[in-house]
């Protein structure tokens, strides 16, 4: 099929010629093989070609012209009727025949025609649907993060320093208190020590939130503290190794590798059971590259549904900041999951200073 | 006659913090706060103007930063005691501030019971941090890794110290590579070597410490 769609791409003439070639030269075998062996099949080869490549009218020419050759041939050769009648009578008889034929292929063209434009038309419109659920996707996320982050900044900014000032007012009332020698003075120390603890929490809320510090340095801080927490939280092993200094300058793209991380050692640790993690950032000529290995059970196949979301979402998150995903079970059998990101070719930076 | 009050400057972009922080500080017989401000610019003005005993600033401002403020005031105000009051968490922000001329570091968490004691302790002339903070600082200084800007890096090879200066004045280790003519594996391996004679534990340590030792020796 691939093959008569690659021919259709050809010019009308390519197929013409061709078609009065194949005629031609099974119009001389046919004079060769002399009048008593019918070849009429074979002119249908010269026929159905124009019919499919060319159209109807070069056909029915061709139709024509075949039979012209096959009946001249048979003349030439000295064949003889008993009644002129008769060589016309097989003329018509074959005319029709191929036109039948050229009718039949003519409807089944247009049929497959009519049927590859639709194909063609169903494929753009799912080609957008595809693109705008993409669009979607990476829009959703957006969301969430920008909402994240701002949840989390608002927590870490008005939230806490309200609550600053909560516990000096508190402070003040109590030794307002204690002044006058009442013992509700204890109360309120103990509502100082209560609201600080709510400090506390909320902090560390927005740290799960908003866990990028907006610096360059802040996703190697984040992914130690990171690995540190899930160490002591899921009572596993999580290393983080970094060789050398990764300044990660855009936060955004900071954000997102953080979110990789975490997702892998979530999925490593629930789905996984695995007992060592190491989260590993390493810079090389090519880029910059992270990469989450642990010894767990591995990727399975096939992938459950609720994991493939896992997946596909740190797939786009890496799609987002331009980096390469991929995720595979490793040789050992745990899972590997990397982003790699390309360094960025100018050298800018580097004359700044 | 009464002794004259210790006059407090507050450097905050919060104002029930600034609020508060004015009463309780106003229940103390001897301390009177002397202006207020949101952002670093105003509070550089308003420092010359009210010529403050101690200032507490905190490290994010509306515009400027806090630890720019605390260099700004040690060069141009060195009088004023700086005590930092920050959301910040100490463990990656109190030496940055200490270096930078603070002279006491206090999370907002335990602002409250802390803030009046550390205000003492700075008019006594003593440096105030946490018990954490000094417990990790000691640690440090077992470890020898407080040493650093001083005879550690003396340690470093010539091209140790070349790396060591390029982080510290923000280069990536990619750039480095290139400025060196060596390849990325000889920048990690000058980097682990570095790690190991200043006694750093990981990558974003070593970071830190080139930058600040790069801050405090700007003429290499």
């Amino acid at each position: 099929m691939r093959f008569v769609k690659q021919l259709e791409q050809r010019s009308r003439i390519v197929f013409i010629t061709t078609a009065l070639l194949i005629v031609a030269i099974i119009g001389f075998v046919d004079y060769l093989t002399g009048f008593e062996t019918s070849f009429s099949v074979f002119y249908l080869l010269a026929i159905g070609l124009a019919a499919w490549f060319v159209g109807r009218g070069s056909a029915i020419f061709v139709s024509i012209l075949s039979v012209a050759v096959s009946l001249g041939g048979d003349l030439a050769r000295g064949a003889h009727f008993s009644s002129p009648l008769v060589p016309a009578w097989n003329a018509i008889i074959l005319i029709a025949f191929y036109l039948v034929v050229v009718w039949l292929l003519a409807i089944l063209r247009s049929l497959q025609r009519e049927l590859e434009a639709r194909v063609q038309q169903r494929t753009v419109a799912l080609q957008e649907e595809i693109t705008e659920r993409e669009r979607l996707e990476r829009e959703l996320l957006e969301i969430s993060e920008r909402e994240q982050r701002r949840i989390g900044q608002d927590l870490h900014d008005s939230l806490c320093q309200h609550l600053t000032g909560t516990t000096l007012a508190v402070q003040v009332l109590e030794e307002k208190l204690a002044a006058r020698n009442l013992p509700e003075a204890a109360d309120a120390n103990q509502v100082v020590e209560l609201v600080e603890e709510g400090i506390n929490l909320s902090r560390k809320l927005a740290k799960g939130l908003y866990p990028v510090d907006m610096e360059a340095d802040g996703l190697m801080l984040a992914l130690e503290e990171y690995a540190t927490t899930s160490s002591e939280l899921f009572k596993v092993s999580c290393r983080f190794e970094c060789d050398l200094p990764v300044l990660i300058h855009d936060a955004a793209t900071a954000g997102h590798l953080y979110r990789i991380a975490q997702e892998a050692v979530g999925n490593a640790i629930k789905h996984g059971k695995a007992e060592n993690i190491l989260i590993r950032l390493d810079a090389s000529e090519e880029g910059t590259t992270l990469s989450i290995k642990d010894d767990g059970a591995g990727l399975p196949e096939p992938l459950p549904k609720d994991r493939g979301m896992g997946l596909r979402i740190m797939a786009h998150r890496s799609g987002m900041i331009g980096g390469k995903f991929n995720a595979r079970r490793d040789e050992t059998g745990g899972t590997l999951v990397t982003c790699e990101l390309c360094a960025e070719p100018n050298s800018e930076k580097l004359r700044r200073g | 006659m009464d002794k004259p009050k210790v006059k407090i400057f507050l450097v905050d972009d919060h104002p029930l913090v600034r609020e508060w922080l004015t009463n309780l500080i106003h229940q103390q017989p001897d301390l009177v706060v002397c202006g207020e401000s949101e952002d670093a610019p105003h509070a550089l003005q308003e420092i010359s103007v009210t010529k403050p005993d101690v200032a507490i600033v905190d490290i994010s401002l509306k515009r400027g930063s806090g630890i720019e403020l605390i260099k700004n005031l040690k060069a141009l105000h060195p009088g004023v005691a700086v005590i930092v009051l920050s959301m910040h968490d100490e463990r990656l922000y109190a030496e940055r501030a200490l270096r930078a001329g603070a002279r006491g570091y206090i999370m907002k968490r335990e602002t409250a019971k802390k803030v009046i004691a550390a205000i003492r302790q700075v008019l006594d002339g003593k440096v105030y941090m946490s018990e954490n903070l000094a417990a990790i600082f000691a640690e440090k200084f077992v470890d020898g890794r407080l040493l650093t800007s001083g005879s550690l890096v003396e340690r470093l090879s010539d091209r140790e110290l070349e790396t060591f200066q390029l982080l510290g004045k923000g280069y990536e280790t990619r750039q480095v590579a290139e400025m060196m003519n060596v390849s990325m594996k000889t920048v990690q391996a000058h980097c682990a070597h570095i790690k190991e004679k200043l006694k750093l534990t990981n990558a974003a340590e070593l970071l830190r410490e080139a930058v600040r030792w790069q801050e405090n020796n700007p003429t290499n």
